[in-house]
This record gives structure tokens, sequence and C-alpha cells, in this order.
């Protein structure tokens, strides 16, 4: 699952779901959700908060060039080197140039987001650069050579006796399929790694524009290894994860950990203002922010769409999803799944490339009751919706001729009063007769319910009888 | 210089480099502190909750709570912060007297993660989540709350903050600081909570001289 795909396949994956992945995905979001609704309870101001957060987000977005500028300059004054890309391919080869200029031959990495975007570790193996992921259910994956099943839980999908054998083919340990066992081994591979590593690659949850810091939220501790042991460390952040200033991280921090994992605050939370003022103090001594847009500067034109980049990734959403809950990860195609991925992925793709996304929900709303920024996601999936079947700036219309007919005709039928009570007289003695197709293909498997359009008639009956 | 990027973003939104920021929506009132024994109870009250031990220590208490946790938990060698509060307890001769071998706080990070015990001091408390706020130095490395298997944090009362807002306005101009809440932890295997994953497996916190 890295680099951009061509096309999200959302039915085909779904029609062949592994009957590991539902029951395992549902396990980790029915805790996750849990624990999110406990603090959730905890706390009365809530719904002040999400109002206050959403609030920012929105104005951030709105300046984000100006925020960013922000950053840009005491971030450089904290002596630490920005870097802008407009695509995976620039960032991949500004990340790959800066390895190969320190003489990089190993990189640890921590769990990030945007580095899956990009697909960066295929393309420092193409360099000859080896990178190890370190958050252990990302390690886990990486020896497993598959992707992620869960934006928190990356691994859930596997059992324990599973990554047993994994570690014994893999690391050649004795390993017993016990979650403290492994764990324990996976501390001592990886301290090891750690140690040795040249660079240390990581992803970002916040920049405050005000100061120019890097913010990091982890709960293994593999975040701060990675950013304390090698002397080089980059990061790599998408534009939308900008911040106005501290003030406004007071409600961020709130919101983030209790929505993700029903934690009050994470493990770890640290501050990073350009590289180490000493060698003593430990910390690297060369600090570098790729800052990425691949595609999130189209998103901006889309006054309903751009709310997406409002996103903190607490993946609230898709542990609250019953879409998401029986497809898992994979489904959606991308480095970001779920219902946010959903509204996120045909945008920075197209539409056309991603048009099954905006119909993989039920529009139940719960993605958007949870959200702790307020994203509309229900709202911005009926409007990408319509952007599939009508076509847009980036794409051509992907709807079948027939389907934007019938749709057509309905409308029209919907809009005139008289075709409508025309049609509700004789539909239903019509269908009970004839199933022409695209209808018959229902019908084979299931029988058509009759044809009723009684409100008319009960509104009259109504309206007579309260005169 | 021009930078596309931004002026992609520019383009999208409609703006220039010279449109005006507003200003940013007003932040939520921060929590207002209870007593501060109160708020002391809390923050152990959380700690434990997150697999934290720690409690109040008198200073007088310091050697005899430090045997007792070289002993526990094995403790050969050491590494310690210099602060003003870690000197005062005599910290150091108390783990000499006691066996341990201490590793200097900027030696060569193979050999700082050999050391089964760190000692470092938080800079402030927050108690509604049980986290510790630690800066860094010459004096007080990253590495000492991070590689050995035990983290032991020693703190006073005045270092209690009421929320968030105040820590931000006091550190947000140090150049490296980080949150700890509770041992390194993980839950990637099957859900099931794992302590130490990377970094320490023990955390303990006293708060020293108020009983």
């Amino acid at each position: 699952m890295s680099g951009k795909p061509i096309y999200v396949d959302f039915a085909g994956y779904t029609e062949n779901v592994p009957a590991s992945i539902p029951a395992a995905v549902q396990l980790a979001t029915s805790r996750l959700a849990g624990g999110r609704a406990a603090r959730v309870a905890e706390l009365p101001e809530w719904e002040d908060l999400r109002q206050i957060a959403s609030d920012i987000r929105s104005h951030t977005v709105e300046h984000i060039d100006a925020y960013l500028t922000k950053f840009e300059q005491n971030f450089t004054a904290a002596g630490g080197q920005i870097h802008f890309a407009a695509t995976d391919k620039d960032a991949c080869q500004i990340v790959t140039d800066i390895a190969k200029e320190h003489g990089v031959k190993t990189a640890v990495k921590s769990k990030s987001m945007a580095t899956e975007e990009i697909g960066l570790n295929d393309a420092l193996a193409k360099a000859g650069i080896q990178a190890i992921e370190t958050d252990l259910g990302e390690y886990i994956i990486q020896l497993a050579g598959t992707g992620p099943s869960h934006i928190l839980a990356p691994a859930v999908h596997l059992k324990k006796e599973e990554i047993a054998d994994i570690f014994s083919d893999k690391l050649g340990v004795d390993a017993p399929p016990d979650p403290q066992q492994l764990t324990r081994i996976a501390r001592e591979t990886l301290r090891a790694k750690f140690l040795q590593a040249d660079m240390g690659i990581s992803g970002g949850n916040f920049l405050i524009a005000e100061t120019g810091t890097l913010v990091m939220v982890t709960n293994e501790g593999n975040g701060r290894m990675v950013s304390t042991m090698p002397d080089l460390q980059v990061v790599v952040v998408g534009f939308d994860k900008i911040i106005p200033d501290w003030e406004s991280l007071t409600i961020f921090l709130k919101l983030l950990a209790r929505s993700a994992t029903g934690q009050k605050m994470s493990t770890y939370t640290q501050f990073i203002t350009g590289p180490r003022r000493s060698d003593d103090e430990g910390g690297p001594k060369e600090f570098h922010i790729v800052i990425l847009d691949n595609g999130r500067s189209k998103i901006l034109q889309d006054p309903i769409g751009r709310d997406v980049l409002k996103c903190i990734r607490c993946s609230a959403c898709a542990n609250n999803c019953p879409v998401y809950q029986n497809v898992g990860g994979f489904a959606y195609g991308w480095f970001i799944s779920g219902p946010i991925g959903a509204i996120y992925t045909p945008q920075i793709l197209d539409t056309q490339a991603a048009r099954e996304l905006p119909f993989a929900s039920t529009l139940c709303g719960a993605c958007g009751d949870v959200c702790p920024v307020k994203i509309p996601i229900p709202n911005i999936l009926r409007h990408l919706r319509r952007r599939v079947a009508e076509g847009d700036e980036f794409a051509g219309t992907s709807m079948p001729a027939s389907i934007r007919a019938a749709a057509g005709v309905t409308s029209f039928a919907l809009s005139q009063a008289w075709l409508y009570r025309l049609g509700s007289k004789i539909l239903p003695t019509v269908t009970s007769i004839v199933q022409p197709y695209p209808l018959s293909r229902w019908t084979k498997i299931r029988p058509l319910p009759a044809f009723s359009a009684k409100f008319r008639g009960w509104w009259k009956s109504r309206k007579d009888g309260t005169k | 210089m021009t930078n596309p990027v931004l002026e992609n973003i520019r383009r999208s939104l409609g703006r220039t480099d010279r449109s005006p920021v507003g200003l940013r929506p007003a932040i939520y009132v921060p929590r207002q502190p209870k007593t501060v024994d109160a708020e002391i109870s809390l923050f152990f009250a959380e700690l434990e909750k997150l697999a934290g031990t720690g409690g109040r220590v008198a200073a007088a208490e310091i050697a005899a709570k430090l045997a007792a946790l070289v002993e526990t938990q094995e403790i050969r060698k050491a590494t310690l912060w210099h602060t003003p509060l870690i000197e005062k307890l005599g910290i150091e001769k108390i783990l000499r007297t006691l066996g341990v071998e201490l590793i200097p706080e900027n030696a060569p990070k193979a050999e700082l993660a050999l050391c089964d015990l760190g000692i470092t001091e938080a800079d402030y408390i927050l108690p509604e989540t049980g986290t510790l706020v630690l800066h860094a130095s010459a004096d007080m490395p990253r590495a000492t709350s991070l590689l050995p298997r035990v983290h032991l944090a020693l703190t006073t009362p005045d270092m209690l903050r009421p929320d968030l807002h105040q820590v931000f306005a006091e550190g947000k101009h140090n150049n490296y600081m980080v949150f700890i809440s509770g041992p390194s932890r993980t839950a990637d295997i099957e859900l099931t909570t794992a302590l130490g994953v990377h970094g320490p497996k023990d955390l303990h916190v006293w708060m020293v001289g108020y009983l």
C-alpha cells in the first residue's frame, strides 16, 4: 500500500474480504470507540471544545499560506531546514537526497501516514537505503510484507501465533505466542537498530506556526527514539498539519487522544523546536522538515470539500463506521481509510480514480457526530457523489448514461405535480406485472416490494378530518 | 524567492501574500486548580491508572526509598540529571553507597542504553492527565528518561500546573519539551497491553516535600 493507486477498487475488494478482517477490525474499533465514549462522557465541555477546534481549523485552512510562512520563518530561525514538496515524487527525492548526502545506510522510522502516502520506503529502497518501521504493529506488518489494516492498530488482523511465526521466521529467534514475550523480542531487536541508525524519519501531528515547533504524539516511545537517537532527522508532513499557536494546541491535545484511543493523553508528546542546542543534550544535529502538498492545494479550491483538511487524524470516524467495521482498512485502497479516506482520496487522486469511495457509506452520520473538529463528513460524501455523477473540473462523469437518464426522468417526474399523481396511480399496477431490466436484476434475488404511494391520500384525509 | 506550494495554495484560496490574517477564534477558559493536596492526590490517582507508581516522599526518606527501588528493580547501573533538587537530595551519593554504578549523563548512547535506571526532575506536573513535563539541556539529556528500563522522576508541589495553558505559556520557548504520561506502552498484538515496548517499562514519580 504505497504510492498513489491508479484505481481504488472498493467493490472488488469487498467481495472477497478475508474472514479474519471484520472480526479483528471490530475487536479494535469497538474497544477504541468504547474508550472514546467513556472519555467524552467525563468532560462536560466536550461539545464546546469540538466547536472551538472546528472554528480554529476552519480559520487555519482559510489562512493556511500565512501560517505556513510564519512557521517557515520561526522554524528556520531555530536552526531547522525546511523543504516544500509539490508532489509525492518531489518529497521522496528530497528525503533520498538528504540521506545520500549523509551517506545513510539505515533509517529508523516512526509510523507516519505522510510517508505511506508518498511511498517513501520504496523510494529509499531503490536508493539502497533500508527504512525500518519501529512502531510495533508497523514493524510486524513490514516483516510480514503486508499493509496496515487500521490506522492505530496496523497489525490487528494478525493473531499472536501468526506474529510468533513471523518473528521466528524473519528474526531467527525462538518466539512464543505471547504478546509480552513478543513485545520484549521487538524491543531488543529494534533497540539495536535505534542505536545504529544513521537517520530518523517520522511524521508529525501538528506544526505550531507561532514558534516553528513540531508536535509528535506516540505511545510506544518509538517516536522519541527516532527523534533522539540518530544525528539526522527528517520529518515529512502534509501542509494541513499547521496550527496557529500553542493556545490552539491546548484544545487539540484535549481532543486528540480521547477521540483516538480513549486515553486522556497519549504516553509521549514531544515538542521539538529545531535541532539540539548542545551535543550533551542529545537529539538530532540536523533537523529537516518536508512540507507536502501532493494534491492538497487542489482540494482547497472546493469550498465544501476543503473541510477534509481540518482532519487531525484521530480515526474516530473509522472506529464508529459500520462500513469500515465490516471491510477494514485495506478496502479503501490507500494510506487513509474509513470515512475520512472516503472523502480524502477522491479529492487527492481524482473523482474518477476513487469514484467508488463516496458511495462506500450508509450516510448514517456517525462519522460526523464523533469527529473532534466537526468535519461534516456525510455532507462531503453527498457533495462528492454529485461530483462523481456530474463530473467536475478534474475528471468527467463516471456514471453510465442509463443511470443518468433514469435520474433525469425521475427528477422531472418528481418536479411535475400532475406527472407524480399519474405515476402514483399507475405504477402499483405496472410494477406488479412488468419488471424490466435493470429491475429484473434485483427481482431475481428478492421480491420487489409492492409499490405504494399513499401519502397524498393520507394527507388529504387528515386535512379533511382536522377541518 | 517564490515557493510553488505556497503559490498554489494562494491561487486555490484566492489570496495573495498580502492578504490579511483574521483573528483566530477565542479559546476555552482553562481548568481551575483545586487545593494543592487535592491536586497531588489527583495526579497520583491518574498516574496509577496509567500503570505508573509513586507518591509523596519526605526528603529524609529518600535514602530508604532508593534502597528499596534498587533492590526490587535490580538496579546495577544508573544515570541521572544534574538539577538543584537532585543535588540537594544527595541522590548520587546514596546510589554510590548502594553499590550502583553511575554512568555519566552525557555518555555515548550505547552505554546509556545499558542503564537500568534513569533519574530526572519534572519541570511541570499536570494532575488531570497524570502527566510529567520534562525539558532538556546539556545537564538534562533527553535520553535519561528514555533509554533505561526504569525511569524515576522527582518533583515538588510548586511544579503543579492546573492546565495545558500554563505549561505552554511558561514552556513554549524551550527547544525541547516532552510530556510523559505513564510507562511506554503498546497494544499492537491482539490489543493486549504490553509495557516497556521502546521506552521505560517502569515509571516512578516521587513528590518531595509535601506530606
